[in-house]
């Protein structure tokens, strides 16, 4: 790291600043980009198999958080809940192969946003999502884009418009 | 309800330089990777990809405070950082990161990973001193082109008072195998937001703007 200039009029230092990591990573030696890629890809493949297991887990406990919130308790606890359940979903859908599956978490994660914000609650608006992530974990669903199932995607704009405009 | 936010700025450098780029390659053996995220899911799938990449040393976390006293602890080579990390989030662990004067983990790459792609979030990334946005869902492509452009574009960092950390004023010159957009990256959008989502070209490109007179 050294000294590069010097601004005193404004206090502003600018320097330049080499890292381990820049130095290490311009290395020879490295993977290429490609065969890099094609590794990685195939080493998450291999978590494929029991992503099924994962998923049906996540959506498990997501029903179950649903159905206490249904029940009564404490609001705010099971929005977290919930919604910590559906980023999940959402964060790796696309990457296991689901781009579907990341489309309906993520509107379940702008509806659970929306009333964690003050919109009013609406059990269904948040059960018609996690029927809808039930679907898209059967196989004739799995990789299925978004703009394939036009018909679910404009009903779950619906529900969130819903969502939205309905005051606390 | 789409739109293209578009700084014009990258797009040209991308596909001049995407030849020049292909040919680069990023060495990740024995450079210590700590990729934080509550998900242990996705924590492991970073991990797999890492692995694909060549990298040997990979440790995680799951909470902020965990980073940080990992950070605190021994030396990390690059952070991975979900920027809804519990409890603190990603941008405040950034702030703290770059601005804790003795702690030689200062200057570190930082790579926000986040699902909120607005660009009023991707410009607090940017302002907290991270060095990239990298959008969820992560494809293996998207997180190796950030890597390798955070390994081979030098930037000079910024000591002011209100600000530490990477030169915000930047130009994005490709990625290696001239990967812009992802199709799958964008961020969906069902219902008015405060802001429209980008995908990752505008993230990157936001990034550049700064230097381009545009931000």
């Amino acid at each position: 790291m050294s000294d590069d200039k010097n601004n005193n009029e404004d206090n502003v230092r600018v320097f330049d600043v080499e890292t381990t990591f820049q130095k290490y990573a311009r290395r020879p030696g490295g993977v290429p980009r490609d065969r890099a890629i094609k590794y990685a890809m195939s080493r998450v493949d291999e978590l494929k198999p029991e992503f099924d297991d994962w998923l049906d887990k996540e959506l498990q406990a997501l029903a179950e958080s649903v159905r206490r919130a249904e029940e009564g308790h404490e609001a705010r606890g099971w929005i977290d809940t919930i919604n910590n359940h559906a980023r999940q979903l959402r964060d790796v859908g696309t990457t296991m192969g689901s781009e579907l599956l990341t489309y309906i978490a993520g509107s379940l994660c702008s509806v659970l946003d929306q009333m964690a914000a003050g919109a009013k609650f609406n059990k269904e608006s948040i059960s018609c999502h996690v029927d809808a992530l039930f679907l898209a974990r059967q196989p004739q669903y799995r990789g299925l884009k978004p703009e394939q199932v036009p018909e679910l995607i404009a009903g779950l704009r619906q529900v969130l418009e819903h969502v939205s405009t309905s005051p606390s | 309800m789409n739109r293209v936010l578009c700084f014009a700025s990258g797009q040209p450098y991308r596909e001049a330089n995407s030849q020049r780029m292909a040919t680069h390659s990023i060495n990740l053996r024995d450079l210590v990777v700590l990729v934080a995220d509550s998900s242990s899911y996705l924590s492991t799938i970073i991990h797999r990809m890492l692995r694909g990449f060549g990298a040997n040393k990979i440790m995680e976390c799951r909470t902020s405070v965990e980073l940080l006293q990992t950070l605190t602890d021994q030396k990390i080579d690059v952070l991975l950082c979900d920027a809804n990390l519990p409890p603190l989030g990603g941008l405040m662990v950034t702030q703290m990161i770059r601005r804790k004067v003795d702690n030689e983990n200062r200057t570190i790459p930082i790579l926000l990973m986040s699902s909120d792609t607005r660009e009023t979030a991707v410009k607090q990334a940017r302002d907290a001193g991270a060095n990239m946005v990298i959008a969820k869902p992560i494809s293996p492509a998207s997180l190796y082109d950030r890597l390798a452009w955070v390994a081979l574009t030098p930037r000079q960092f910024v000591d002011a008072p209100t600000y530490f950390g990477p030169d915000r004023r930047f130009k994005i010159e490709g990625y290696p195998g001239g990967v812009g957009r992802r199709k799958g990256d964008n961020a969906t959008e069902v219902a008015e937001e405060a802001g429209p989502a980008l995908d990752q070209g505008d993230i990157d490109n936001l990034f550049s703007a700064a230097r381009m007179g545009k931000d």
